[in-house]
Formats: C-alpha cells, structure tokens, sequence
C-alpha cells in the first residue's frame, strides 16, 4: 500500500522522465521509493545506461535472474539504486529460454562482470562481449546449470551424495502445523510435500 | 621389572595423557558453525582450560574441526588439510549438516555424511551445537583419547581404499596430491 500522505515528488517525477523517454516501458510504483520497470530485451543497455547517466542511478545494486519456465522465459532484474533521490530502479526484461543470450553490461558497471558469470554458471545464460564466464564457484560440473527449474536437485543429491538412512519417518513440518492449528494445504504446496518428493 | 609389554603400555598411557590435555584445532572454519568457536575459545567459555587452543597451520594441529555443512569444493580442501596434519589427529563433526545433511539434505553441492570422506572420532549434535556443547565434545574426544579408542588416523590409512573410492565419487576431477605418510 502507497501512504498517500507521503511525499511522492521523486519517484513521480522519476516516472515522468523514464516515461517520455522509453514510450513501451511498463512502469509501477510498487511502493514508496521502489519503481519497476518492465522494458524489452533491445531496450536494456540504453535504459541502463540513460538511469544511469541522466537519472544518476549510479549504483547497481544487485542483478539477477528467474526462470519462468512456464513461459519458457528467462526474467533479468537489475536493481539500480540513486544516492540522490533515495529511489530503488528494478528494471526487468524477458529473453528467450531456447537462446539464452544477452549482451553484457560490463562497460556501465564492472561489477556486473560477476553477476553475469554468476549467472551463466547457475542459469547457463551467455552474454556476450563477457570474456570471463569460466568456472566460478561450481567446480568440474557437467550437468545443466543448477538453478534451472527443470534441474531436479533431489534426484541429483540422492544419485551423488550418499544418503544416511533415518531421515524417513522425518515429520514434515508443514502438516505438523496444519494438525495443530487446523488450517489446510494449499494444492500447490502439496505437490512439495516431504512425503510425495520420496 | 617390567616386561616389554607392560612397559609399552605405560608409555602409551602418559603419552595418551600428555595428547588429551593439549588438543590443539586447526583454525579452519567451514559453514555456520565457525561462528561458536570465539565464544567457545573466550573468557565465557573458555575452552583453554582443557587445553584447547587455535594452531595456525594443520602441520602443527592434533585436531580438525568441520563446523558445518560441506560443499564439494570445501571438501576437496578439507581432505588435503587433512592429509597434512601429522599423527595424532582427530576430527570432530560438528552440527547436524555432518551427520545426515541436516537442512542441505537436498542441496546439489553438499555432502551428507562426513564419516564416508574422513574418519570421524566424535559427533556433537544441533543445529548449531553451543559451546556447552562443544566442549562437551571435546571432553568426550578426551576420553576416547585416554582410553586408546581415537583411532581416526589408523583407520583412514587401513581403508585408504574405501575412502577414496568415495571421495572419487563426488570430486569428479581428482586432481589431488598423494601423500605418503
């Protein structure tokens, strides 16, 4: 919820700017101080580069990536912060799953540098004009990137890591609790039930 | 006089009581559970008093501490720390990741049970175990230690085999020196 009381004069004005700038950006107030912006992949680099130059959003605060696999999709977050304004940028884009690639945004930010071989380790995206996406903290893996959701990180431990057994009558903590106040499991919940994953 | 025999076996007792007074840890902290080591070695606790104490180097340490959980990468260091520290050693799993992988049970790059990688002489159990518990370890290491039955070190060179076999399982790329003891 948005305190209608509080003074909104940055962020409205921040809105403004991006807006007549980038026509087809989707723009929210998630709250105060928090603005999202939704851009398509082409439009990235010279949204960066625009907040950072003209907005002074000069801090990248964090970059990251979610795999919407449902819509064989993968999310890109940046989170821009202004030392100015006091403002948070999370602008977000979505590339295709099958050609996981995009374009380093290395020359804005050298830390991006690492969040990008982060993420080409843990989601296998390649961006290009990034001469350093080696090995970085997996070492010797061979299978799919393991923050992919269609990496089945149970099978995996349970093929690799020997298993001590005792752990099968664990409870699971969320029908425990359920038991005790009454309330019930959502559908989606069961499906990630300690006693279905065996 | 004393036979051969008995007199081997009371040079074994000092020498086993001289150890257990002076067990000194390898600063090597790994996962969470490096985090109760200050307070355990500190005026609260104090864990000097048993003659616990820090080593530098695993070369002059009698005891390896693996607080917590271990990833592949930790554990192909914690091997060859391992295999550097020279006879007596010991090593105490700490925490419940070590035992059964505690809260990492379906991690992608954490071992489960340490005892199948290195030769473990005590447990102590929670998650995280505090310093009463720690040094309720290290007395417990102490007895095993006074009555003969630490023999970590001798198993691990009696099943070398065994243990490397696991240990090729999970570090794919052995890339490892051999040491000879």
């Amino acid at each position: 919820m948005i305190n209608m009381n509080k003074n909104l004069y940055n962020e409205n004005q921040t809105i403004e700017e991006i807006k007549n700038t980038f026509h087809t950006a989707e723009i929210k107030l998630q709250r105060e101080s928090r603005i999202i912006v939704k851009l398509r992949s082409d439009l990235i680099p010279p949204f960066l580069s625009y907040a950072k130059n003209y907005l002074a959003f000069n801090h990248l605060a964090h970059f990251s990536c979610v795999d919407w696999i449902e819509d064989n999709e993968f999310e890109l977050v940046y989170l821009l912060y202004s030392y100015e304004k006091n403002i948070v940028v999370i602008a977000k884009t979505r590339i295709s799953r099958d050609k996981a690639e995009f374009v380093t945004i290395k020359h804005l930010w050298r830390q991006a540098e690492t969040y990008e071989r982060e993420i080409h380790e843990m989601f296998g995206i390649n961006f290009t004009g990034n001469d350093r996406l080696n090995e970085f903290i997996l070492e010797d893996w061979d299978d799919i990137p393991p923050m992919r959701r269609d990496f089945n990180t149970i099978q995996f431990a349970k093929d690799n890591f020997y298993t001590r057994p005792g752990r099968e009558d664990a409870q699971d903590v969320r029908e425990t609790i359920t038991k005790k106040s009454g309330e019930k499991i959502p559908d989606f919940a069961k499906e990630f039930s300690v006693r279905n994953l065996k | 006089m004393f036979n051969d025999k008995e007199a081997s076996k009371i040079v074994d007792i000092i020498k086993n009581f001289a150890r257990k007074h002076s067990l000194w840890v390898v600063a090597y902290g790994t996962g969470c559970g490096a985090i109760e080591l200050p307070p355990t070695m500190t005026s609260r606790y104090d864990a000097e008093r048993f003659g616990i104490r820090g080593s530098a180097t695993p070369r002059q340490a009698d005891v390896l501490l693996i607080t917590g959980y271990l990833s592949v990468k930790t554990l192909k260091r914690v091997i060859r720390t391992y295999e550097q520290m020279q006879e007596p050693k010991y090593v105490i799993g700490f925490g419940s990741c070590t035992i059964n992988g505690g809260m990492y049970w379906d991690s992608y790059n954490t071992i489960k049970a340490l005892d199948r990688y290195l030769p473990v002489d005590v447990y102590i159990n929670g998650c995280m175990p505090r310093p009463e518990a720690v040094i309720s370890g290290f007395i417990k290491l102490q007895q095993l230690i006074s009555e003969g039955k630490a023999d970590g070190a001798k198993r691990y060179r009696e099943n070398l085999e065994w243990y490397r076999e696991n240990q090729r399982k999970v570090i794919k790329n052995w890339r490892m020196p051999e040491y000879n003891w």
